[in-house]
């Protein structure tokens, strides 16, 4: 690699942590600050759960979409889904659904 | 005496590192891949590595590589490379009045990605105070070696191992919808969290099958905010 290659990635590098760090910095600072605010913005405690969401939703695309693949990942979430209304933890609803889907996946795959 | 000792930064790290383990179903099947990707457009292994070590954002190194490979010149890159990561901005400020204030902060902040966001902010408002700082430094630190160490292998036998396993890569990132659906399930309790929600997840799938996967999450996610402004239920008589 070029050193002006080096360089590219170094500033995407900084750039990426200050986009992360700098936001993060001010709001900690403005928080309970005299001259600053007391709580967060409502607008910004309503877009953070609906940022989740908006991971799930880009995320429930197959590595490689095809029929059985959808299938999968229905009855995985429902599995997920199923497992987390009993138990409301995080791990087990995950590897039940992630075993559920794989099930579903190798089985067709051997057919 | 036990207080203490639950309390121990060791203890909370180690929390922290166990609770982030099903983000590695999703983020080791992608860090070979991408690996591999580096390996194929030229890159080293010690150079691959290094873009994930200090880039540190799937979506935007498979387009610094593919940029780089295809010739584009690096002012290019650079500026596409930080478009793709500025949806990152609002995601400090969500946990900012969860979080401990620190002067590790601005490097402890690099392995701030969509899945470490929303598995913090869905479990520290849960922690006792004095747990969040190491429950989010081994979270974030696990998920981050994980990707770098994933580019390495990724990098020097990908191509083996995806021959041998190849359906291992499909079955594992199914990790990370099912730990974001256990992270957003209880907000559907609420109707108006339940129809924003409902709407956030749909639209990000529309754009992510339509090829718009880069935008779909803070362009919905807004969208899910106007919803949830302007949808409102009337309640119940009798309800408080």
């Amino acid at each position: 690699m070029s050193s002006a290659l080096w360089l590219a990635v170094v500033i995407s590098a900084l750039g990426t942590l200050l986009i992360r760090v700098v936001p993060f910095l001010w709001m900690q600072r403005r928080l309970n600050s005299e001259a600053g605010i007391n709580n967060m913005p409502q607008w910004l405690s309503i877009l953070g759960p609906l940022m989740i969401a908006a991971v799930l939703g880009v995320s429930i695309v197959p590595v490689s979409p095809s029929a059985v693949s959808w299938i999968a990942t229905a009855i995985g979430l429902s599995v997920t889904l199923w497992v987390w209304s009993r138990l409301r933890s995080l791990g087990w609803p995950v590897a039940a659904g992630v075993a559920v889907f794989g099930i579903v996946e190798v089985g067709v795959a051997l057919m | 005496m036990s207080q203490v000792i639950s309390h121990s930064p060791g203890r909370s790290a180690l929390q922290g590192v166990r609770e982030a383990i099903p983000l590695l179903g999703g983020y080791i099947p992608v860090a070979l891949s991408f690996g591999l990707v580096a390996s194929q457009a030229g890159f080293s292994t010690l150079e691959a590595t290094a873009i994930s070590a200090l880039i540190y954002a799937g979506a935007s190194q498979f387009l610094f590589v593919g940029m780089i490979a295809a010739g584009a010149p690096l002012w290019l890159v650079v500026a596409m490379t930080l478009l793709i990561n500025v949806r990152h901005v609002v995601y400090g400020p969500n946990l900012a009045a969860l979080l401990p204030r620190s002067r590790h902060w601005p490097w402890l902040m690099h392995g701030l990605t969509d899945q470490v966001f929303a598995l913090a902010l869905t479990r520290l408002p849960q922690l006792h105070d004095a747990k969040r700082f190491s429950w989010f430094m081994g979270a974030s630190l696990l998920a981050w070696g994980a990707w770098v160490v994933g580019t390495a292998v990724g990098a020097t036998a990908g191509e083996a191992f995806t021959a041998r396993w190849p359906l291992l890569g499909e079955i594992m990132p199914f990790a990370l919808p099912a730990l974001f659906l256990t992270m957003v399930a209880p907000r559907f309790t609420d109707k108006r969290w339940a129809v924003a929600m409902g709407l956030t997840i749909m639209a990000a799938l529309c754009l992510t099958l339509a090829g718009w996967g880069n935008v779909a999450i803070p362009l919905t996610a807004a969208c899910g905010a106007l919803c949830f402004y302007l949808v409102k239920f009337e309640k119940r008589r009798g309800e408080q």
